[in-house]
């Protein structure tokens, strides 16, 4: 079920390829095609899903290219203690090379500590798709994503950390 | 694309110093234009002799714009440069006549100059000359669509690039680049979010094509509604679905119009913003059903 889904939520933005689709820029001299890695990402999609918004260790990054009309949720779930990524998951609605970028950041930042993942550039996502220039604002839309996932995550560990902190002071009080 | 010639013929001065100039108008319409003239020769310092002559004096408004210009003064006297049979003042820049490269024709009418009413040649591409203008609507978002097509069709029938296939190199080119100018525009203008962005383009705002977003509650309606359509099972489901996004590019029309009057232009983006997402969403509709 899921697989149909994200195939659906996949099936967007890319033409049919069960063969290699050549799309020809008129004037320049080679085809434009998509990269392997885009085509690979498309066909085998990885960490396509949700997870449950209000579980608190959950972090949701959810950005949008308004101009084309792109929507890109992306989320981690982090243990608490180690500050590490356990697991990660995407959800895109736009062209192929948006929905790449945003799948190679789900599987780049497992295992990874948070402040790590910051420090993920879309320079580094368009050159491991070679993204044209005409989509590397795809790869912004993925960076982008990642820091609110974080940014994200670390509101709400803060809001339930100043609850925690007031609660026993509300119990003291009782006392 | 138009000339601006002056032709230097028999120099008037004598003529015009302390005379009128008793000038056949072609059509009434003109006739306003007489007092340019009259002002002119009343302000010439007088000198000998008299001398009145009858000449012909044809005028020809360019499209839009006046075409007596202002002629130059010299300190004594002043010259009006004649032709024969056109009178052409030497003219400031601001008045510019647009005239055929073909046959010379002057634009004498006021629909864009895109092909020459005498020759019936196509004209060279004028960027200067809007999308509006092109398909005769008031330069404003509430256009009424209908009338597009018959301006549409009766351009085409004019400057289609079929029409010219006997004609010069030349004019193919301008015919091939003239009709497809003419498809811009109306495609342009029917569709209501392209025809907003359009309207932005010609007051100078430009939607950034690479402007990413995090507000949370578009993004997050805009995501439900993309899942939505997604998981709907049956057509009913899409329809209904269609219906909302429909009645939600309604209000945002509405939204972007109201915008613009107000100059808001930060509104405006922000509806295209919106009808952008929903217009999307109304194509994976359409892709599904």
């Amino acid at each position: 079920m899921m697989r149909q889904a994200s195939k659906m939520i996949l099936g967007q933005g890319l033409p049919s390829l069960p063969t290699r689709t050549r799309a020809v820029v008129v004037g320049a001299g080679k085809p434009r095609m998509y990269h392997e890695r885009v085509v690979d990402h498309y066909s085998n999609p990885r960490n396509v899903g949700s997870f449950d918004k209000k579980d608190p260790n959950v972090g949701t990054g959810l950005v949008g290219a308004p101009a084309c009309g792109d929507v890109m949720k992306l989320q981690i779930r982090v243990d608490d203690e180690s500050g590490k990524i356990v697991d990660a998951c995407f959800k895109t609605f736009g062209c192929g090379s948006a929905i790449a970028s945003s799948s190679v950041v789900t599987e780049w930042v497992k295992g990874k500590q948070m402040e790590e993942v910051l420090s993920i550039k879309n320079t580094e996502i368009a050159k491991h798709l070679s993204l044209p220039p005409v989509k590397l604002h795809c790869s912004m839309l993925a960076e982008d994503a990642i820091k609110a996932a974080v940014k994200d995550y670390e509101t709400k560990r803060a809001k339930s950390n100043s609850i925690e902190e007031a609660a026993p002071v509300k119990k003291a009080a009782d006392a | 694309m138009w000339k601006k010639k002056l032709y230097a013929s028999t120099p008037l001065s004598t003529i015009l110093l302390s005379t009128r100039i008793l000038a056949k108008i072609h059509s009434p319409k003109h006739a306003p234009l007489l007092n340019p003239l009259l002002q002119i020769s009343a302000s010439c310092s007088p000198s000998p002799p008299p001398f009145v002559r009858e000449i012909e004096v044809q005028f020809f408004p360019t499209s839009g714009g006046i075409f007596f210009g202002g002629p130059r003064f010299h300190k004594e006297n002043f010259n009006l440069f004649v032709k024969k049979k056109n009178c052409f003042c030497s003219v400031s820049q601001s008045a510019e006549k647009l005239e055929c490269w073909n046959c010379d024709a002057i634009a004498d009418s006021p629909m864009p100059f895109l092909v020459c009413q005498a020759c019936r040649s196509v004209q060279p591409v004028d960027h200067s000359i809007d999308y509006f203008q092109i398909l005769g609507v008031e330069r404003k978002y509430n256009i009424e669509v209908d009338k597009l097509e018959g301006k549409y069709k009766d351009w085409q029938k004019k400057l289609h690039p079929d029409l010219v296939h006997s004609k010069s190199q030349r004019e193919r080119e301008y015919a091939a680049e003239q009709s497809a100018r003419v498809i811009d525009a109306y495609r342009t203008l029917t569709d209501p979010l392209s025809r907003a962005i359009y309207i932005l383009k010609l007051e100078n705002v430009v939607v950034d094509e690479e402007e990413r977003i995090t507000e949370p509650e578009l993004l997050a309606e805009i995501m439900e509604l993309r899942e939505a359509v997604e998981e709907a099972e049956s057509a009913q489901a899409l329809n209904q679905i269609k219906a909302q996004i429909q009645g939600k590019m309604q209000y945002w029309c509405n939204s972007f119009e109201d915008a613009l009057l107000n100059k808001n232009y930060e509104d405006a983006i922000a509806s295209i913003q919106r009808m952008t997402y929903y217009k999307r969403a109304n194509e994976e509709i359409i892709k599904k059903l």
